[in-house]
């Protein structure tokens, strides 16, 4: 080793604590950067495999009814490779020991062989295939999970209105049900919603579909537009009640996946990005202080011949050794919060296997990202360090010039204790390193922000979502469009007290060359339970002429309020309709279009029906209502909100809170390391004054209350701006997450902005305290032999 | 000058007598205008290898100013500043580095040790950059130093202090030497010491020493004495014989 590393390892045992705050804080972007970029990975490469392994579909249609050799006809379409039809029933599920009526969605397997696409994987049991024994079932793994069904387990169903018990043969997954959640949801439910495999046979004799389909999937040929062949199957299927076909972009499952890779591709740029900024601007703080204390022995090394080379090469390498500890640090955190958010992902999505598989390639950029951001922070020190000149360095530094500060000029020094004006002075006479630390302590303040407004921007939408907008206790839905009277069955069921009903069909929106397939919602124009409230808050009274678009729809279709736009029903009578844009309605989630129910009904022409109806229940009638609508054969779907809710607290918000709190745990660590990072450079700076003041007599008290003043002058007048810079930060970084599935609004709350404001105090008091201890440690006479 | 011919030449040492340094005109203007320093105005000074120059002046008359442009730690305004064959004045900083690095050693006022480096190893680490070195032991032997090697510099004297600095600047055996008030914080028996050391490298390797100091003591063990005031040299003296360290007292 030669000589000038030896002193490269010394100077950085001597700032070894300072040192490991950079790397800390390095560490803390790089893992965030490995974890979101190896998640990203994992879910892609598993996402692809199994598609591919399990022949994921395409293009996906539901219809009324068609014989089997339509199927004939949909292979003949241009561009279909493979086309895999069968029969998708709703189902009334019975299970012993809950209250809550389940859904369950049946789908068919092929009469002989396999499954042509979405293949099924199987995890237990085992598999039915061609003419298996009646009385047998395939249950998907999310569902059977959260009702602890097993192989050999019983389940009851309501197939059209007949009670059926079935035994589980297997617990299979599905491609095409990753995300297992009723149409329509947000969010999974599992304990009430899943998803059932069995024979054809047996399934279309209890639907009355013998010969016939009602469910069709395909593949294309490489190369082929899925347009046209939507399209095509379209006009095929539309005799027979097609509903409208849908490419993946459409697929709930998909989708859903796939929106989980955005938020984390937002994630793994903005955050990282922020930290590594941040570490850069520590590694400047410290190699430039690092630079100024050894002015002379740089000096000296170029009076001895050092090369511009070599001495700007040696800082370098005290920045490299900070990088490569913040990348050992980085991986290894990174890799094990991968593991532990990959668990979670099983949570809410189902594949095979879903192994951790670390981004290797994002290690090469993580160690050029940060080797960058420490080069770029200690570029402009090392340069100084180069530029030297050697004679002038030969010289002492001019002793500082100090005046009275502005405060005392002004003639309010007496309210000052003498400590307290030092630190004034301090401040004043070097106003850049004044600046500097408070944008470290404003930065370390900003960070803090961002985390928390996440959950916070959560906790709204879901308090809008439930609170404000769905105030109904449980949604019913009917297997098929009834007429009117039926509200009043549902009105009669026991504890009801209010039911609304609505009327749901799908459709495809078009205005110009924008249009969006998905299902148009009638309800009562002042509706109270389902509620459809503006941007400003306030309840929005359906028209009797016109649609209603959420925003998010409205900028997709390129549409604003007065525009018109035309509506396609894809159902029934197959009406086509131009109409206004009446409104537009804030969501936070997915997209949505509304209409008043009358309006609508009028519009399908098939007379006053409805299709569901939202319900309020009274508390103390809760089993009994259960019970009875157990017994109802017509109904579809049961929705309860507090089940959703829970569900939800269990597994997403358990999810993003998880990374919130990875994140909220990383903000800290760096806020701590800016602020501590920061105590070092001034304690550094002052200490030969501060060791005078010693000498001649002051108390430990009375000299560290200089540094303390000083910092938490400094940490004072950074706080609005830390507050602000976190507002902007957390504004950026949402904006990159945003996906057409959810969107969170910028919240902050006094609650966020406290929390920050208190760990940056609570850090610049613990920093101040250890500064006070290295000072009462301190040589004195070590100090003021040493010139500096 | 380029930098492929330089190590070697500047490596070699001169034959006693040889002409090393040939100055002429030597200006160094610091600031520009109203506020300018003319730290050296038009100074002629012809140095010969194996000569001990001693300069004398009083504070801010240019005597660092002088042994920085000579050790080639700065550039000058103008004039013409030769080291042997090579032009000083005009060379670029990579050559000025060599220069340094092969034939030059300094000894400055405030030390400048490595503090996070022992003696030995702070002499170690410019002999391990310099072309034909003693070992760091040696050199620190020289200097009555070889009880305190693996001593941090917080751990020794002012005194100790500045011997090791001249170790470090005599153990790459320089064909110059430049002392900036070598012995301005030491006491008399010390002061001995460090200048024994500095000798002992002038007489043995005919290394051409130039000291600064006030004392006017050390003058006598000169060749021959600068006088500089404002800038200029003043008065130049030759000494019939030098006087043997060991003799001075102040
Ligand atoms: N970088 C500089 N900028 C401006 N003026 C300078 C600079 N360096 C030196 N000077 C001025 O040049 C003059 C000569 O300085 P120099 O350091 O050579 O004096 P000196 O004879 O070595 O003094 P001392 O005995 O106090 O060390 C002084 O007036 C000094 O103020
Ligand atoms: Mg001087």
């Amino acid at each position: 080793m030669s000589l000038l590393d030896l002193k490269l390892l010394r100077d950085l045992r001597a700032l070894k604590s300072q040192a490991f705050a950079v790397a800390l804080v390095m560490a803390c972007g790089l893992a965030m950067m490995i974890m979101t970029r190896s998640l990203i990975l994992s879910l892609e490469d598993t996402r692809d495999d199994y598609y591919r392994g399990h022949r994921f579909a395409q293009v996906f249609a539901r219809l009324k009814r068609a014989p089997q050799a339509v199927a004939g006809q949909l292979a003949a379409i241009p561009g279909v490779a493979a086309v895999q039809t069968g029969i998708a029933l709703q189902a009334t599920l019975d299970l012993p020991g809950m209250d809550e009526p389940a859904t369950g969605l049946i789908l068919s397997l092929p009469e002989s062989g396999e499954l042509q696409l979405n293949r099924l994987y199987l995890r237990a049991g085992r598999m039915l295939v061609g003419r298996a024994p009646a009385g047998q079932i395939l249950a998907g793994e999310a569902f059977a999970e959260a009702n602890r069904l097993r192989p050999g387990s019983e389940i009851s169903a309501v197939l059209y209105g007949r009670r059926q018990t079935f035994r589980i043969a297997g617990i299979v997954l599905s491609p095409e049900f990753v995300f297992e959640a009723p149409p329509g949801a947000a969010l999974p439910n599992n304990k009430t919603y899943g998803v059932f495999w069995m024979p054809y046979k047996e399934l279309a004799t209890a639907s009355n579909l013998d010969g016939a389909f009602n469910n069709v999937s395909l593949t294309l040929a490489p190369g082929v537009a899925e347009e046209a062949v939507i399209a095509a199957v379209d006009r095929v299927l539309q005799p027979y009640g097609g509903r409208g076909a849908y490419g993946r972009d459409s697929h709930p499952s998909h989708t859903r996946v796939r929106d989980e890779i955005n938020i984390l591709q937002g994630l793994s740029v903005g955050f990282p990005l922020v930290f590594l900024s941040v570490a850069a601007f520590m590694t400047h703080a410290v190699m430039s202080r690092q630079v100024t204390l050894q002015r002379e022995q740089i000096a000296m090394l170029k009076a001895c011949g050092f090369s511009n080379r070599q001495i700007g090469w040696h800082y370098l390498k005290f920045a490299f050794v900070i990088v490569f500890a913040g990348i050992v640090l980085g991986v290894v955190g990174g890799v094990a919060l991968g593991h532990r958010l990959v668990d979670m992902y099983h949570l809410f999505f189902r594949f095979p296997e879903l192994e951790f598989q670390l981004a290797r390639g994002v290690l090469v950029a993580a160690a050029v990202v940060s080797g960058l951001a420490a080069v770029t922070g200690v570029w402009g020190a090392v340069r100084h360090a180069v530029h030297l000149p050697p004679a002038e360095a030969m010289r002492p530094e001019p002793p500082a010039s100090f005046r009275p500060a502005l405060i005392e000029r002004l003639g309010l020094g007496r309210a000052f204790t003498a400590s307290f004006r030092m630190a004034l002075r301090n401040i004043e006479r070097r106003p850049a390193r004044a600046l500097l630390t408070t944008v470290a302590l404003a930065l370390a303040t900003g960070i803090l922000v961002v985390p928390s407004s996440f959950r916070d921007g959560i906790n709204h939408v879901l308090d809008y979502q439930w609170d404000l907008i769905q105030r109904q206790t449980v949604f019913v839905s009917l297997i098929e469009p009834g007429p009117v009277r039926t509200l009043a069955d549902f009105r009669a069921l026991p504890g009801v007290v209010l039911a609304e009903p609505t009327r749901g069909a799908p459709v495809e929106l078009v205005a110009g060359n924008y249009s969006r397939r998905l299902g148009l919602i009638g309800l009562p124009a002042r509706a109270t339970l389902n509620r459809i409230i503006g941007a400003d808050g306030r309840q929005l009274i359906l028209p009797a002429r016109g649609v209603v678009l959420s925003i998010k729809l409205a900028e997709v279709l390129h549409v604003r309020p007065g525009d018109m736009l035309q509506i396609r029903v894809l159902d029934g009578k197959r009406p086509v309709l131009t109409v206004p844009v009446a409104g537009l309605s804030e969501d936070f989630a997915g997209t949505a279009a509304f209409m008043e129910l009358d309006t609508l009904n009028h519009l399908l022409g098939e007379g006053d029906r409805i299709s569901g109806a939202y319900l309020t229940v009274r508390a103390g009638a809760w089993r009994e209502f259960l019970r009875a609508t157990k017994e109802i054969p017509r109904i579809g779907n049961v929705v309860i909100k507090e089940a959703i809710r829970e569900g939800f607290r269990r597994t997403t918000a358990e999810s993003i809170g998880l990374i919130q709190k990875i994140y909220l745990t990383f903000a800290t660590v760096v806020a701590f390391g800016i602020v501590y990072n920061s105590a070092r450079i001034s304690l550094s700076e002052r200490q030969r004054e501060l060791a005078t003041l010693r000498v001649v007599g002051f108390t430990q008290g009375e000299v560290g209350a200089v540094l303390i003043g000083e910092l938490v002058l400094l940490t004072l007048l950074a706080m609005p701006f830390g507050l602000l810079i976190g507002s902007g930060l957390s504004g950026a970084i949402l904006q990159t997450v945003n996906t057409e599935f959810v969107r969170l609004p910028l919240i902050l709350t006094p609650a966020n902005f406290a929390f920050a404001v208190l760990v940056v105090t609570l850090a610049s008091l613990v920093s101040a305290y250890l500064a006070c201890r290295r000072l009462n440690r301190l040589d004195l006479v070590g100090v003021l032999k040493a010139r500096d | 000058m380029t930098r492929a011919e330089t190590p070697k030449p500047f490596a070699a040492l001169a034959r006693p007598g040889e002409p090393v340094f040939q100055v002429r005109g030597l200006t160094k203007t610091y600031g520009e205008g109203e506020a300018a320093v003319h730290a050296l105005e038009e100074v002629d000074l012809d140095c010969h290898a194996g000569e001990f120059v001693v300069v004398l002046g009083a504070s801010g008359s240019g005597k660092s100013t002088l042994l920085n442009l000579l050790g080639g730690l700065d550039s000058p305004t103008h004039g013409t500043l030769r080291y042997r064959d090579w032009d000083l004045a005009g060379a670029d900083e990579a050559a000025l580095t060599q220069y340094r690095r092969n034939s030059v050693g300094f000894v400055f006022q405030f030390y400048n040790l490595i503090p996070s480096l022992t003696a030995r190893e702070n002499v170690a680490l410019i002999t391990e950059i310099a072309p034909d070195p003693m070992s760091p032991e040696e050199a620190l032997h020289l200097v009555g130093l070889s009880a305190r090697l693996d001593h941090f510099p917080a751990q020794l004297s002012g005194g100790e202090q500045q011997r090791v600095a001249i170790a470090r600047a005599i153990a790459k055996r320089p064909a110059v030497l430049m002392c900036d008030e070598p012995t301005g914080a030491l006491d008399v028996h010390t002061g001995i010491v460090v200048l024994e050391a500095i000798e002992h490298i002038n007489r043995e390797l005919g290394t051409l020493t130039l000291v600064i100091t006030h004392n006017a003591v050390i003058a006598e063990m000169a060749d021959r004495v600068l006088t500089l005031s404002d800038g200029r040299i003043i008065h130049e003296r030759r000494n019939a014989r030098r006087a043997a360290v060991g003799s001075l007292a102040w």
